[in-house]
């Protein structure tokens, strides 16, 4: 009999340990052996025929590595293809070239002779300044469908524009020629595009920049940080919005109609501190459910999290979740081979601090096949939004309102660094129903605030199995509500 | 006693906040000064565990949450040289409070708490700020507390005399002694500039027994004899900057030792710096005025023997687009990328990436070799022409491509001697049809005719001219070079 308690609530335990959900249920995270001795700082992933991979470093060198797909990572092989180069944040491989984003120029490089090194490095464009300064950062796209590059260019420090087009994202034509389109940057920390082909990037929390945040890139477009605004004269441009300090978003871009606001804000400290690259799911089911959802990493946090984007009233919007996390290093690069399902991730935490503790790492991240139950997707509605999920929930719990709370937010759009969240808001479930087949639910909310961050916390929702959600967060941006 | 109550009765005050100052360290603060404060990724990050820093006055710590911290800071003995992003407009006055007695109260660190209204008062004073805060600055409004002398009893002794080494400083005889009360070694003090050595002698503590860390730099040279042993040792005439820096090690019971500390300067600059580390000391201890070099690793770049390197990244002396070559045989090319010229030649070793390569890499870096030159400081060619890069032969020479309308002009480097003799030879060629093309080859040198092909070239180098016409005009000497006949130029030191 005095055995009776202890035992009974050690069969409590063991049963929520089953229940709970773990990272390598889904996902395996596995570190690439690196080649020995070296720095491996990483800047770029560019995938290349052959399951070759090409990584370059901060300190500018450029290795292929074979075998990165392989069982037995143990039999990685790595080559040194070139050196010297300037810092290089974004690769890509097409026709025989590798194309990266420098420091100070796009360029593309090749081995003519067949020695297995780099000889030809052409400079395909270098129309943007730099003056020294270790903040002034070009981060590179992947070709669009025109095969432009798109570049953003961080400021001169955090709060100045000392060269040409700092603040601003341009593109580079296949013919090399510049092409200025949005302006408003601050701190890029990744670009890339979704599955429709528009561009994206992450920008970090700062002068402007009331927390870290997915931008969308839409030609001609201001992106709330003024700093840069001046290059517009360098090619006869109309002058970006000059927002009013110590304003907010809302209000501004109902002054200034090209000022587009950030898809998904990544509340500071919630969510991360320093979002990075971005790569988006294909939708061919390889690396699990999440089709035409974006994976982007996280430095500070060593993290990568995942964003359901939609379109509403014309403007890019949505949710972000967590996702995967446990990284080695503070992540920069991530690239996603869509027919092998495998999410190759770099990182470096030299400069900035992340939660890995390791000064570099290169990742590999492939799903097990079994999927988590999460919030696959959140949409925004006139009266509410409405949650899809990756298995039948529990009527019992995801019908009931109090399965669920909501708080929503916003920041000051200000010259100084970052933004508390200010105008808080609770809005109210009133209602939520479940639909027949159980992987959707609707819930009806009073008091939607446009233009504010919207934290929806699912922690009573069980799935139709009993489980409990991985993730129960979502952050949605509401910069329109659907009419 | 006392002492070891007050974090316990700071613990139990904060717990009455409404703000949880620990869990907002964690989010806001922990990935960079570590969960545990002593600077996350093994100390790469300021340790705020029992640092000076965010102790005693409020205001110092306030204040740099407020605004931020830019440029190098020194703490327990090392040189930082990061940016701490401002918090002021991100994090609230009660959480701010919150997070800073938190921090002031952990990990060994004993002092008062934070209130918000303290918050609100630094702000309104310095409301007027809109850039972070550098590290003398603050310490001139909020100076660190005075640490108990690092050295008791501390004595100088100076010595006159021409030395490129240590003498035996027991067989001379002091000019001056001097009793120094602050407990730290400094030249400052010393009567004379140059041609002086100085002996220290006093004791330092050992807080608990154990392995001891001593780490001394010089200009010129040092000794350091601690407990009648000698655990350190800079020798001969160069710099203080760390490439000489060297460390000793030496076990010690807990409590008092003798130290003592010789030094000598020849001639030019001169400074000593020693610190040292062990159980019971957060990370280093200072035990001179001036700190010690960071340890900064020298990342020389090399190339090897049958192989040209390059170091893309900010070069002193010539444009952020500047790409250096360093050739077999100690000589050196950096090419500028804006001005379409090979601007600065040196000799002996490349590139030191230790710059560039820790923390977050500012600043130009200087050449680290010797008898540098400088060619030219402005644009080579007309307007229009544009950098497209350039192509390396099988040991890693380049060919520099200028696009010029439809023209090239292709600017290749090759060494031509080493060691004793060292020389580069350039290769100008102009492709394509058109008229001639003029290039600056260099300015503010100059430019001596010696023989048939043969100039002096400044103080530095000889240069030996093949096909090649120079105009020379404002100071300024270029070179016209027609399609299909190309130039070659050797640069030589002399």
């Amino acid at each position: 009999m005095r055995h009776l308690l202890p035992s009974s609530l050690l069969c409590g335990l063991i049963l929520s340990a089953a229940q709970a959900q773990q990272q390598s249920d889904f996902y395996t995270r596995e570190e690439i052996p690196l080649p020995k001795g070296e720095i491996m700082e990483l800047g770029s992933i560019a995938l290349m025929p052959d399951k070759k991979i090409a990584v370059t470093s901060r300190r500018g060198d450029l290795w292929i590595c074979s075998g990165a797909y392989g069982d037995d990572l143990s039999k990685v092989t790595w080559q040194k293809f070139a050196e010297g180069l300037h810092e290089p944040f974004g690769m890509f491989w097409k026709d025989g070239w590798l194309y990266l984003t420098q420091r100070p120029e796009h360029s593309r490089l090749k081995d003519s002779d067949g020695d297995g090194r780099a000889d030809l490095f052409e400079t395909v464009n270098s129309g943007w300044g730099i003056n020294g300064d270790y903040h002034e950062y070009a981060f590179g796209s992947e070709p669009d469908k025109n095969g432009d590059v798109w570049i953003v260019l961080c400021l001169t420090g955090s709060g100045g524009a000392a060269s040409d087009w700092r603040g601003w994202c341009v593109r580079v034509t296949p013919k090399g020629e510049m092409i200025p389109t949005c302006s408003g940057i601050r701190s890029p920390g990744g670009i890339g595009a979704n599955h429709a082909g528009d561009m994206f990037y992450t920008d970090n929390q700062g002068l402007w920049n009331g927390s870290s945040s997915l931008k969308w890139l839409k030609p001609g477009s201001f992106q709330g940080n003024p700093t840069g605004n001046k290059y517009h004269k360098l090619a006869n441009l109309p002058a970006p919005p000059q927002p009013a300090d110590k304003s907010r978003i809302e209000t501004e871009r109902a002054r200034f109609p090209e000022f587009v606001p950030p898809a998904v804000v990544f509340p500071h400290g919630k969510v991360g501190q320093s979002p990075t690259g971005i790569a988006y799911d294909s939708g061919n089911g390889k690396f699990g459910p999440w089709t035409h959802q974006l994976y982007v990493g996280e430095q500070t946090h060593s993290q990568v999290q995942r964003v359901a984007l939609e379109k509403v009233n014309g403007l890019y919007q949505g949710a972000v979740f967590h996702f995967l996390e446990g990284f080695e290093a503070g992540l920069v690069p991530v690239r996603l081979d869509h027919e092998a399902g495998i999410l190759f991730a770099g990182g470096t935490n030299r400069g900035w601090a992340s939660r890995g503790t390791k000064p570099f790492t290169f990742e590999r991240v492939r799903w097990t096949g079994k999927t988590p139950f999460e919030i696959h997707t959140m949409s925004a509605l006139k009266d509410g939004f409405e949650l899809t999920f990756t298995e039948p929930v529990d009527p019992a719990t995801a019908g009931k309102p109090e399965s669920y709370s909501m708080a929503a937010w916003t920041y000051i759009l200000q010259s100084g660094y970052g933004s508390p969240e200010v105008d808080p808001a609770t809005p109210k479930i009133t209602a939520a129903s479940v639909s027949p087949d159980g992987k959707k639910v609707r819930l009806t909310v009073d008091g939607l605030v446009k233009g504010h961050v919207h934290h929806l916390a699912a922690k009573g929702v069980t799935s139709k199995a009993g489980g409990k959600l991985w993730h129960p967060d979502a952050w949605y941006t509401l910069n329109e509500i659907p009419r | 006693m006392m002492l070891r109550s007050l974090p316990i009765l700071l613990a139990l005050t904060s717990a009455g906040l409404a703000q949880d100052g620990g869990q907002l360290y964690t989010t806001y603060c922990s990935a960079c000064h570590g969960a545990d404060g002593k600077g996350a990724t093994g100390g790469q990050f300021p340790p705020l565990a029992e640092s000076p820093w965010v102790q005693g006055d409020p205001d110092r710590a306030i204040k740099i949450v407020l605004h931020g911290l830019n440029g190098p800071v020194e703490v327990a003995g090392r040189t930082y040289n990061l940016e701490m992003p401002p918090q002021g407009a991100a994090i609230a006055d009660d959480q701010l409070a919150a997070i800073l007695t938190y921090v002031r109260a952990s990990w060994n660190n004993a002092s008062p708490a934070v209130t918000p209204a303290m918050i609100k008062a630094a702000r309104e004073a310095t409301a007027g700020r809109d850039k972070p805060w550098t590290a003398p600055e603050i310490l001139k409004l909020h100076p660190l507390p005075a640490a108990a002398p690092p050295i008791a009893n501390l004595i100088s002794r100076i010595y006159p005399g021409e030395w490129q080494d240590l003498p035996d400083f027991s067989k001379l005889k002091p000019i001056n002694v001097e009793e120094e009360h602050d407990g730290l070694i400094s030249v400052s003090h010393a009567d004379r500039k140059e041609l002086v050595g100085l002996v220290w002698e006093g004791q330092i503590t050992a807080p608990k027994a154990g392995k001891f860390t001593f780490r001394l730099d010089a200009d010129d040279c040092a000794r350091v004899i601690v407990a009648g042993k000698k655990v350190a040792e800079v020798r001969g005439i160069g710099p203080l900057n760390g490439s000489r820096a060297k460390q000793g090690q030496i076990q010690l019971s807990a409590g008092s030792h003798p130290i003592r500390i010789e030094y000598v300067e020849f001639r030019g600059q001169e400074a000593i710096a020693l610190a040292m580390k062990g159980p019971g000391i957060p990370g280093w201890r200072n035990l001179s005025d001036s700190p010690v070099p960071a340890e900064k690793p020298s990342l020389m770049i090399r190339p090897t023997p049958d192989r040209a390197v390059i170091y893309r990244n900010f070069i002193a002396g010539t444009t952020a687009r500047a790409i250096g070559f360093g050739f077999p045989g100690g000589v050196n090319l950096a090419y500028s990328a804006d001005n379409l010229a090979p601007e600065l030649l040196w000799t002996g070793d490349f590139m030191d990436g230790g710059r560039h390569w820790v923390d977050r890499g500012q600043g130009n870096q200087p050449p680290a070799g010797e008898r540098q030159v400088k060619l030219s400081g402005a644009r080579a060619l007309a307007e229009g022409a544009r950098f497209r890069g350039y192509k390396l032969d099988p040991a890693g020479n380049p060919t520099f491509s200028v696009q010029l309308g439809e023209q090239f002009l292709l600017d290749a480097w090759k060494p031509a001697g080493s060691g004793a003799t060292p020389a580069l030879t350039r290769t100008l060629t102009v492709n394509g049809q058109g008229s001639p093309v003029e290039l600056l080859v260099c300015e503010k040198l100059a430019l001596k005719k010696t023989g048939d092909q043969d100039y002096e070239l400044g103080d530095e180098l000889r240069l030996q001219a093949e096909n090649a016409a120079f105009e020379t005009r404002d100071g300024k000497t270029y070179l016209k070079l027609s399609p299909g006949k190309p130039a070659t130029l050797t640069y030589r030191w002399k």
